[in-house]
């Protein structure tokens, strides 16, 4: 136990005096958030939604319609099909709907055509709409009203882009710090020689890797405070969701990457290599998982790899939790894919890294 | 009493490294309180040897014994009773040499003074210096002391000069001397030959994975064949059939007032020389005695030098 506390301090030492890892797991992310959150504040307050008509709406049609107007975050503007196409196509519309006259539960549907430009607007209108419209079903099919309320937490709440990235964010600074703290570290002790300089003292390999996940889930779970913090007190952020469901998240997030962090330290055989093999994992992910645009906007083709990616499932099930107040049970799915992640990449890691030398 | 006893060890490397025996079929002893040495030159399997004793490797067959531990099966046990420097060892960065050794203790699982251990080694002005702000000397003395927060019985260093300027090398030597007069045994590689003469009771001569001499360093000196070159000046010339009758002596070389003896007993050949010379009244001059080196053992040994 004291070998196992003292490495455990000696790693926090020299991880808060490296100053390539304070910054990147740190300032460049918070760097980011400010840059991405101020660009943003203003146009993203409200999303400039088309709506087509093309015959006469009935009653039921004609209500649906006005309970969308009084969604405040949307700029509605109506009008024809290919006038609204052509906004949409001048980046004048995050999305154009097209509603049947008769908004029948079942049979009819509502036809979107969401502008790739602007991802992460479209999809939030999509998912106002779709709210809206379970509950037009609800009442329709004389079912209960204590639906409501959520759907009030949807309409209510201001979906400004930094809500959409701040989860996204700390999902990829959680991949970032994991995977590139580890692999240079241990790839470096690999190479000069230190690791088997230790293993030349009776200390169990497994406490000295140990002292090391337990040092990278405290910096995820500082990481994930201070950043939600700077979002709160800056940006106005509003987070709903559980915090302790946001902790768990980041943790087993962080115990995925690890896993891969280390898969990554016993394949790259210089240190030199390590950003090779991170960035060939970590780059993909960095667009395709879900951190900056919603993988919803993505060609089906793309979105079919990427919803299965590590750092989809972190960053989904934390936006979940955060922007719409998800409970275990509705990010389990979720959850599941990220422990058999983790189970997964643990068993690479211990698969390609060795304290012991390659050559035996 | 023998501290480590190593029997019929042998390491052969897999075919991804060509199937390679590094070290083949070795046995020795080394006794508790010497200074053991492992003399070869590159590659001749001395770090292997030092590395399957000390754990870090596997072994292909054969067993060694380090007090009484086989280090095969109680590998921790031997880990925790001696001490290694290693060719190459970095530490990590960011800690200063204090927090360092603090650290090692810590993988000892005990407490150490750390600040007595820099003093042992001469390092105390730099109790807050970082490792890579060393010098080279100052690098080995480190990693002498990080080798010792265990209080070892048994002081593993693998080439603890290579690469040091001729004084950083003899300061190395009175440490290494200092440490093993306080009762550490002490076992070490090296293919310097001086060296070697220094510091070592004992000496295992390793050429292609093989032992090829194992003895103290005064018999190994002593080994037939080799012999004693005297060299020395004269004002007359002196009979060459005489210098060639005196004790021991196998050849006479002459050259104007020059002259070179060679001898495989040169106490003898010397006593007789300086009696003749003083009964043909002959003054000798400049006289020098050239004894054999290890370097001389190895090349008779092997037929080949050390550095080739």
């Amino acid at each position: 136990m004291f070998t196992l506390w003292k490495l455990t301090v000696v790693a926090i030492k020299m991880f808060v005096r490296n100053k390539q890892a304070m910054y990147f797991t740190f300032f460049f992310p918070i760097f980011l958030m400010v840059v991405l959150g101020l660009i943003n504040f203003d146009s993203a307050t409200k999303f400039d939604v088309g709506i087509v008509l093309n015959a006469p709406p009935s009653a039921q049609t004609k209500q649906f319609i006005e309970g969308i107007k009084q969604v405040p975050v949307f700029e509605i503007h109506e009008g024809i099909e290919s006038e609204e196409r052509k906004a949409l196509q001048d980046d004048k519309r995050a999305a154009v709907f097209i509603i049947p006259a008769d908004l029948i539960p079942g049979p009819s549907e509502i036809k979107v055509l969401a502008n790739a430009n602007e991802p992460a607007e479209s999809a939030a209108a999509v998912n106002i709409i779709s709210g809206m419209l379970d509950k037009t079903a609800l009442t329709l099919s004389g079912g209960a009203n204590h639906f409501t309320v959520n759907k009030e937490e949807i309409n209510s709440h201001h979906l400004k882009y930094i809500d959409f990235l701040l989860p996204g964010l700390v999902a990829l600074s959680i991949m970032q710090m994991t995977i590139f703290t580890v692999a240079f570290l241990f790839v470096t002790f690999k190479e000069k020689g230190i690791l088997k300089r230790m293993i030349a003292t009776p200390m169990r390999p497994s406490t000295f890797v140990l002292s090391n996940v337990i040092v990278r889930l405290l910096i995820t779970l500082i990481q994930t405070a201070i950043f939600i913090s700077i979002a709160v007190i800056f940006f106005n952020v509003q987070i709903i969701g559980s915090y302790w469901l946001i902790a768990l998240i980041a943790i087993l997030g962080s115990l995925m990457f690890l896993g891969l962090g280390f898969a990554i330290s016993g394949m790259a055989s210089t240190v030199e290599s390590v950003p090779v093999f991170a960035n060939l994992i970590a780059f993909p992910m960095l667009f395709l998982g879900g951190t900056f645009f919603a993988i919803e906007s993505f060609p089906t083709w793309l979105m079919n790899i990427a919803k299965y990616l590590p750092l989809t499932f972190l960053s989904h099930s934390m936006r979940e939790v955060m922007t719409k107040g998800a409970s275990f049970a509705q990010i389990s799915t979720d959850i599941w894919w990220m422990i058999g992640w983790a189970i997964i990449l643990v068993i690479l890691a211990n698969w390609t890294f060795s304290f012991e030398e390659k050559r035996q | 009493m023998a501290i480590i006893e190593v029997k019929n060890l042998k390491k052969k490397y897999g075919p991804p490294a060509g199937g390679l025996t590094a070290v083949d079929n070795i046995s020795f002893e080394v006794n508790e309180g010497e200074v053991f040495g492992i003399l070869g030159p590159n590659g001749a399997g001395k770090t292997t040897t030092l590395e399957m004793i000390e754990g870090l490797k596997g072994i292909t067959s054969g067993q060694a014994f380090l007090d009484g531990h086989d280090v095969s099966k109680d590998t921790r046990t031997v880990k925790s009773l001696i001490g290694v420097q290693l060719q190459s060892s970095s530490f990590f960065e960011g800690l200063n040499l204090l927090e360092l050794l603090e650290t090692f203790g810590a993988l000892y699982n005990r407490k150490v003074d750390a600040m007595e251990l820099l003093r042992e080694v001469q390092l105390e002005e730099k109790a807050k210096s970082q490792h890579k702000e060393l010098s080279g000397g100052q690098k080995q003395r480190f990693s002498i002391a990080a080798a010792l927060v265990n209080d070892p019985k048994v002081l593993f260093l693998d080439e603890p000069t290579t690469g040091l300027d001729p004084q950083a090398r003899r300061n190395l030597w009175e440490l290494i001397t200092e440490i093993n007069k306080k009762g550490k045994t002490v076992v070490l590689t090296t293919h310097y030959m001086d060296e070697a003469e220094i510091l070592c009771d004992r000496i295992a001569v390793m050429d292609h994975a093989h032992i090829i001499a194992l003895d103290t360093t005064q018999n190994l000196l002593k080994l037939p064949g080799l012999s004693t070159s005297i060299h020395f000046l004269v004002d007359k010339p002196l009979d060459i059939e005489q210098l060639k009758a005196i004790t021991g002596v196998t050849s006479v070389q002459s050259e104007d007032h020059t002259y070179r003896l060679t001898t495989d007993n040169s106490e003898a050949t010397l006593s007789d020389l300086f009696k003749l010379s003083r009964e043909a009244g002959v003054k000798l001059v400049d006289l020098q005695l050239h004894q054999p080196t290890l370097e001389d053992v190895f090349l008779k040994l092997t037929g080949h030098g050390l550095r080739d």
